[in-house]
């Protein structure tokens, strides 16, 4: 395994109380594998990444528990000099938002080059000549002029090219996306999700694809973890997955994407709302949006089941789910 | 189609751009609508689809008189109602009421549910006699799906979902005809979009009501529209049923946009045929000539520099009968 | 920290808690924050002392500011004299405590004067937009590019009345297009907002779009930067005061004693220290408190 994050716990002091957004969270990546973590707002998937990227706020956030296994070393234990030099050269990150991930006083060029000035020694004239390079590879037209332009001068695709750029530049071993198309139109968020399995080709790098998207998900990742408040509640090859899903969560997100042959029908809709971090439902925190909820799912939290080799489920009724 | 209750015969809304700082002289527009035409039957869900910048927002504000259009008229029953004003645009407003997109924008935070949902009736007073609002609108919010005890609460106390039905009973509560969604579910987490979707749904059956339904999510679009248009750039460039649109896209526009769509499906997701399109759509400011569409399409040729196309029934698809209901604004198509 | 922007966002129907049945608004959040911050409580109750001393300065000052010996000038400390006495043999005390009177008149009237004029001026520019926009804040401009003291060493110097009307007036004055400025922008910003386009599209009037939509949501810089520049108006009239253009003798003000006092810093430091501490203490506690508002109601501006 490239990464492996063993029961993850992050807590975030708010106003109220203390919202726990992690709450023992384990996943693998392996090294040229993608993986999708999916889930709604506030399910931990965005924390989790900052917590392995070692970008997370503190305060108020706090990771309170588990190991983040990084090439073999647990990066929790490590110095802040010794995360900021894997940070960017062995593990990068995508975010939504490019425009404001940019520094709009910076031209391209010099934000591309500072990434080899400063982890490689570069000179600024050689460091220059790379970031042209860069922009080459992520298809950026006329790189050589455009590299003395600044960041509201290119339009939101661009931007997001930009982005990858950077996180590419050092070729990492892994690239966190967060969203990266989100803010973006469908047209394209094609392109930048076809330029993004080239890259993966080209550079065999892992990559962890965060999102909400289901039909993003179903297109690019070998394996999905599916988390709900603070936890992941399945995971399994994406094939598995869509086609028969063990968690009643995961099938009611499946569920209520329009099909064409449900035109005119009710869609089938999950219930209620996604639960508040700081008030998290006992037992099973689906339990109380779940239709198959029975008495232990309000008590006892289940755990990831094995379902088999390469799949897990945490849910008390995963037989049940599983094959009706 | 259903008789027609909303008209829309080429809309156009230009934003004048000027240079200096405030007495500057006049550089060009932002042809944000450019030229629409549209029908919307009573009963009907008319989906308009595109992108960031495809004036899809601006129609949506044309249409409920949050702007002026530059040109072009909107009849609304008939009635030209393009130019009224001060009574008789109060009247209007009445029977065409609006959805917005952001949940956390859209609420007044300041203002208790029961004031917001009761607001049109202030406005209104005619619409209900004063001993009788509260109870209509812990009515509406039944009607919503909220809880009627939810009335003196803010609207911070609720989620994203929640806040959206909110913003529906408001635009419910003065019984429009017509009700203009603007990206309704876009903000919207996606268990919750789905809620939102069949709300939406069961309301247009039980209140008789119209839908402009805007939004970029082709999916959804799909599941709740009985006509779809697509629009580029400020104009319609395709418009048909939804099997019409979806099933036999003719401009090249439709065509790459629906293959863009992510299908939530991995089965033979490596023989997927993708058109993926080159570059980004260009600024409303400075529309290519001809075809808006030709910097991107495969197709364009040196007529669709010069030509701008003109919606029209596609050669050899669709049926011939007395209304032409798939137009394609495409020389090729 | 994107998906903990509002904490109580994903209450779900069935687990909706007790805690949710009071009301809370962004007043009663402002409220509680204000009341845990040690600052706020720190100049709240030296403001609140202020006040109640400006009210009934005789509650803890027995003589009259204006009961002055000759004899006694320039002593020191004494039983019944905590302070000391000024050039004038004036009780120092009761100067000083009668002084609080002045500047908090001056503070109070002069804000309320210039968020009144001000926010009603930038709030309508700001809504209406166009001409009266564009010509107001040219008018602004100008405003700004005068420097106050010296507009009040010219303008107040014509003034003969001993009242404190005409420096409040002079604050007012120069002090709107600031505050005009800031409500401006609150309101386009606000403006913005869909409940806004929501109430517009209802057919709402223009005053209650205004009234019921933008002010209560545009008010709270304004108050913010009032609170603030409270202190500010309290630090001006003494400065004009002690240049002689301010108020002027028989009426009592820091400025005026801070002003006879200082020619004999160095045989009297008490007749120059205690005025001049009250007026720092007071500017300041206004001050932390504008900050410790801010805080409150505008968490992002930390």
């Amino acid at each position: 395994m490239l990464l492996e994050v063993r029961d993850l716990h992050v807590e975030f002091r708010a106003r109220d109380g203390v919202a726990r957004a992690v709450n023992g969270v384990s996943y693998g990546v392996a090294a040229g594998e993608t993986l999708a973590v999916l889930g709604e707002s506030g399910s931990g998937k965005s924390v989790t990444a900052q917590a392995v990227m070692g970008i997370l706020d503190t305060p108020p956030g706090r990771i309170t528990g588990g190991e983040i296994l990084f090439q073999g070393r647990d990066l929790l234990k490590l110095t802040r000099e010794e995360r900021r030099r894997i940070r960017g050269a062995e593990m990068a990150m995508i975010f939504q938002d490019a425009l404001s991930s940019l520094n709009p006083v910076l031209t391209v060029g010099d934000q591309l080059g500072e990434m080899f000035v400063v982890h490689r020694g570069m000179s600024k004239r050689d460091a220059r000549v790379k970031a042209v390079e860069l922009m080459d590879r992520v298809r950026i037209p006329a790189a050589k002029e455009r590299i003395r332009q600044y960041p509201h001068q290119f339009s939101g695709g661009m931007r997001q090219r930009i982005m990858i750029a950077m996180a590419l530049a050092l070729e990492p071993a892994l690239v966190i996306a967060d969203e990266p198309t989100t803010a973006l139109d469908v047209t394209v968020q094609a392109q930048i999700m076809e330029l993004l399995a080239e890259l993966r080709r080209e550079t065999g790098m892992a990559l962890v694809l965060i999102t909400h998207d289901l039909g993003v998900v179903a297109d690019v990742a070998d394996r999905i973890a599916v988390m709900y408040a603070g936890r992941i509640v399945e995971s399994a090859p994406v094939h598995d997955l869509y086609r028969a899903p063990a968690h009643p969560y995961t099938q009611g997100l499946l569920d209520s994407i329009p099909r064409l042959d449900h035109k005119g029908r009710e869609l089938h809709a999950i219930r209620g709302l996604p639960p508040n971090l700081l008030t998290v439902p006992s037992g099973c925190a689906f339990h109380p949006r779940c239709p198959r909820a029975r008495d232990e799912c309000r008590t006892d939290v289940p755990p990831l089941h094995t379902v088999d080799a390469r799949r897990g489920s945490a849910c008390h009724l995963w037989r049940e789910c599983l094959h009706g | 189609m259903a008789e027609p209750i909303l008209e829309v015969r080429g809309l156009v809304k230009h934003y004048p751009l000027t240079r200096g700082v405030r007495f500057g002289r006049r550089a060009g527009a932002v042809r944000a609508v450019d030229g629409v035409d549209l029908t919307l039957g009573r009963g009907e869900t008319l989906g308009v689809v595109g992108e960031s910048g495809c004036g899809k927002s601006t129609l949506a504000r044309l249409l409920v008189h949050l702007e002026r259009p530059t040109a072009g008229a909107i009849h609304y029953k008939g009635e030209d109602i393009t130019r009224l004003s001060g009574r008789a645009l109060r009247a209007v407003r009445r029977n065409i009421q609006m959805v917005f997109q952001d949940p956390y924008t859209s609420l007044n935070p300041r203002m208790t549910v029961g004031d917001i949902i009761g607001e049109p009736y202030e406005i209104h007073p005619e619409a209900a006699p004063k001993g009788e609002r509260r109870g209509r609108v812990q009515e509406l919010l039944e009607v919503v799906g909220l809880s009627p005890e939810h009335i003196n609460r803010y609207p911070h106390q609720f989620s994203g979902g929640q806040r959206q039905r909110i913003g529906i009973a408001r635009g419910l509560a003065l019984r429009p005809e017509v009700v203009v969604a603007d990206e309704p579910v876009s903000a919207l987490d996606v268990s919750v979009q789905a809620q939102v979707v069949n709300l939406l749904a069961r309301l247009q059956r039980e209140f008789e009501l119209s839908y402009v339904f805007i939004a970029h999510d082709l999916s959804v679009v799909r599941h709740i529209s009985d006509r779809v248009a697509v629009m580029y750039l400020g104009r319609i460039v395709e418009t048909g049923t939804d099997t019409g649109i979806y099933d036999r896209p003719a401009h090249p526009y439709t065509q790459a946009l629906l293959s863009a769509v992510p299908v939530p499906d991995p089965e033979g997701r490596e023989k997927r045929e993708r058109i993926i399109l080159t570059g980004d759509v260009p600024s409303p400011a400075d529309v290519p000539s001809g075809c808006r569409f030709r910097t991107r399409c495969r197709m364009a040729q040196e007529r669709c520099a010069l030509e701008m196309p003109e919606l029209a029934a596609p050669t050899g698809g669709g049926p011939t009968g007395s209304v032409a209901v798939h137009e394609v604004a495409c020389h090729f198509a | 920290m994107s998906e903990l922007i509002d904490p109580v966002a994903g209450i779900g129907a069935e687990t909706a808690s007790a805690r949710l049945d009071r009301p809370r608004s962004l007043w009663s959040d402002a409220r509680r924050d204000l009341c845990r911050n040690p600052v706020f409580v720190v100049s709240a109750l030296v403001i609140l002392f202020l006040v109640f001393v400006s009210l009934w300065p005789a509650a803890i000052a027995s003589g009259s500011p204006l009961a002055c010996d000759l004899a006694k000038s320039r002593q020191g400390p004494g039983p019944g004299h905590p302070f000391g006495y000024d050039g004038q043999g004036c009780d120092v005390y009761t100067r000083t405590v009668y002084g609080a009177r002045t500047s908090v008149t001056v503070g109070v009237c002069a804000t309320l004067g210039v968020a009144l004029l001000g926010s009603v001026l930038g709030g309508l520019a700001g809504f209406f937009g166009g001409a009266g926009d564009a010509v107001l804040s040219r008018i602004t401009d100008v405003f700004f590019a005068i420097p106050v003291v010296l507009g009040g060493l010219v303008l107040l110097s014509v003034v003969t009345s001993d009242t404190v009307w005409p420096v409040i007036g002079f604050m007012v004055l120069l002090g709107w297009p600031q505050i005009s400025r800031i409500a401006r922008g609150s309101v386009v910003t606000v403006q913005q907002n869909d409940y806004v386009q929501a109430a517009r599209a209802l057919g709402a009037s223009h005053s209650r779009i205004l009234l019921r939509h933008i002010a209560p949501n545009a008010v709270a810089p304004v108050i913010v930067v009032a609170t603030i520049a409270l202190g500010t108006y309290i630090a001006l009239e003494a400065t004009l005061s002690y240049l002689g253009v301010g108020l002027k003798p028989p009426s009592v003000s820091w400025g005026i004693d801070i002003s006879a006092a200082s020619p004999y810093v160095r045989t009297a430091p008490h007749a120059l220290l205690w005025p001049s501490g009250a007026l720092a203490v007071t500017v300041l506690a206004f001050i932390m408190l504008g900050d410790a508002v801010r805080d409150a109601l505008d968490p992002k501006l930390r």
